[in-house]
């Protein structure tokens, strides 16, 4: 998975401006995604391209419980969210609807990608590759249960052995 | 080795465990609502699916319902198709529904207690994060996301990962337990431990700090865990537990017989270890107003609003973090707390909307005015909350202070129906997070107590409360 990242370099980026609450009630997925981010980064919605990836640091996605955050960005083309760590709902919610990669990098990784960098993300080897930069970073792997869920392609596609 | 209190409910309720793995785990109590409920129901209908156990799953609407006259019209028309739809769910799939005209309508936090859906020992989720309110009951419960809210709906079920036992000892007495309140303490947890401090954990709320509390005051501890990042906030059962639980609409008929089993078993054992603890001693804590953008950046009333560089310890990312709070909130830092001018109030919220709530809060009132500068909402976690507060007479004292006394519902919390700030307002908030638009779009957000927002509605700023008389 390669793409180009978007950084916004602060702790606790909530739900509720990933996507705020006045657009809870649209169904239209393609319609929400047009308010991603909107409480951080207006000019989000004009700036992010199909395959990029955000990078961010601590307790990302914090807050509410709403599903419309992962789905939000992934309907904005973000393909994965990297930070140094997560809350646990969006976490879930991220992977159960296969919806993006929450992927939990390091310090190191966080402060030397930069923004617009291109990186590729190996889950398999648990790599990223910053290929501007010709860096390389470790990711911390998935817990058996979420590498199944990504496997399977979400919740309902996942059957226990 | 002894068990946790968390993991004795988790261990009740494994259907399947594997080693080193996830679980299974059954749930007791479903609690649905209109806005993260309907894609679910879709994915039921697409796959043919029914719902396994709708006598344990419960309905009602609660976040974007309008809190005026329920006679009229929902003007948004958005709103009124989720709402539709909640009805139309609930009707084909059976499932009990607490509609807008039932009175027992409510937020779904403040109602599953009240109606004794909640009990001591059973799993509880729910498509919303403070779900974790109920764990004031011993109950093991939290939020989901929508796909496991289909999840639970099709199969009753959820594959979790188990989290670790986190306990906070709240030490010590209160010396005004009027103006110090459980609000106070929780965001005083969250001011120390962190927005993260939490993650990952049940954090299990011990002591003699949390013994005194009434029902609902450990309903507003719990509730809040979330904002430190557990998944959720348990207390230990007790006589108060049983008490609040006895004869309510669907407390279970042989409820004495099952409250034998809960006092001898649903504690933590003496031995038990758990994998963190914090203790906090409440003797000499101030009430509490958050003044930046997260409900980790909180500070004493008698405190002022702090200069990054000091707050920030030398933390590059908590300096530029602590800037960012303050150019949205607007605040200088040294600003005394007291002298920070508001426009408006709001009490309400799963976290402070109880009747207990709205009783202290009118005592700050009585006789007085909503200052001029000010606009001040009441709004009811629940419809009997509402129609208890008015057989009290609560109401009239809040309606002739120039308080608005309305409908219930999640409201100004998170402002999804018409209860908005407007870009720049800058609020007393009885509700749990400040996060950067989450009352509305450049709105501004400082939570407190429900006595403190009464105080900051006279006054037209913040007051220590302690110096009032409050009984």
């Amino acid at each position: 998975m390669i793409g180009h990242v978007i950084k916004y370099q602060r702790d606790n980026i909530d739900t509720d401006v990933i996507i705020p609450g006045q657009y809870l009630k649209i169904h239209d997925y393609a319609e929400l995604a047009t308010h991603a981010m909107e409480g951080l980064d207006p000019n989000f919605h004009s700036k992010v391209k199909e395959g990029d990836f955000i990078l961010s640091g601590r307790n990302f996605g914090c807050g509410s419980s709403r599903e419309h955050a992962p789905i939000a960005l992934s309907h904005s083309g973000i393909k994965a969210v990297l930070a140094l760590s997560f809350a646990r709902i969006f976490y879930r919610n991220a992977v159960d609807g296969a919806f993006l990669l929450p992927i939990e990098i390091d310090e190191t990784a966080y402060q030397n990608i930069s923004e617009g960098d291109e990186i590729s993300i190996d889950v398999k080897s648990n790599e990223i590759k910053n290929i501007t930069k010709n860096q390389t970073y470790k990711m911390k792997p998935f817990s058996e249960i979420i590498g199944k869920i990504i496997e399977a392609g979400g919740l309902f596609k996942y059957k226990p052995d | 080795m002894g068990k946790t209190l968390f993991e004795k409910i988790w261990d009740a309720h494994v259907v399947v465990e594997k080693e080193d793995g996830p679980s299974l785990i059954y749930v007791d109590r479903h609690l649905v609502h209109e806005v993260t409920s309907p894609q679910a129901f879709e994915g039921l209908r697409m796959n043919n699916r029914s719902v396994r156990r709708p006598d344990l799953t419960i309905a009602t609407m609660d976040h974007n319902v309008p809190t005026n006259d329920r006679s009229l019209p929902i003007l948004d028309q958005i709103s009124k198709i989720q709402i539709q739809t909640l009805e139309k769910n609930c009707k084909d799939f059976g499932i009990q529904l607490f509609d807008i005209n039932s009175p027992n309508q409510g937020i779904v936090h403040v109602i599953g207690p009240q109606l004794g859906i909640t009990l001591p020992g059973s799993t509880i989720v729910c498509g919303d994060s403070h779900t974790s309110t109920h764990g004031a009951f011993g109950s093991l419960a939290f939020g989901i996301g929508t796909s496991e809210v289909e999840h639970v709906l099709a199969l009753q079920t959820l594959w979790l990962e188990k989290p670790t036992s986190f306990e906070i000892k709240v030490e010590g007495k209160r010396k005004n337990i009027h103006a110090v309140t459980a609000k106070d303490i929780i965001l005083s947890i969250i001011k120390n431990i962190g927005t993260a401090g939490g993650t990952g954990t049940i954090i299990e709320y011990t002591g003699e700090g949390i013994s005194d509390l009434s029902m609902e005051e450990r309903m507003t501890i719990c509730n809040m865990s979330i904002e430190a990042g557990a998944r959720a906030g348990l207390v230990a059962p007790d006589e108060k537990t049983f008490d609040y639980l006895r004869n309510r609409k669907y407390t279970p008929k042989n409820y004495e017989s099952l409250i034998g089993d809960w006092r001898e078993n649903l504690k933590s054992d003496s031995d038990a270890k758990f994998s963190k603890s914090y203790t906090l001693n409440i003797d000499n804590i101030a009430p509490q107003v958050s003044w930046g953008t997260n409900p980790g950046m909180t500070c004493d009333v008698t405190d002022s609003v702090p200069n990054p560089e000091d707050y920030s310890k030398g933390d590059q990312n908590q300096k530029q973090a602590a800037e960012k709070a303050l150019e949205y909130m607007n605040l200088k830092p040294d600003t005394p707390i007291t002298e920070i001018k508001i426009d408006r109030v709001f009490i309400g919220s799963c976290t402070n909307a109880r009747l207990d709530d709205l009783i202290e809060a009118s005592k700050v009132i009585k006789g007085q005015k909503v200052s001029d500068k000010v606009r001040a909402m009441v709004v009811p976690g629940s419809q009997m909350v509402k129609k208890q507060a008015e057989e009290m007479g609560i109401d009239k004292i809040f309606i002739n202070a120039n308080f608005e006394w309305r409908e219930a519902g999640c409201s100004m919390c998170l402002g999804m129906n018409p209860d908005v700030l407007s870009p720049g307002e800058r609020c007393a908030s009885t509700s749990n997070r400040n996060f950067e638009g989450r009352q509305g779009v450049g709105g501004r957000t400082h939570l407190v107590s429900p006595v403190m927002a009464a105080a900051a509605a006279i006054n037209g700023h913040f007051v220590d409360v302690r110096n009032l008389d409050l009984n």
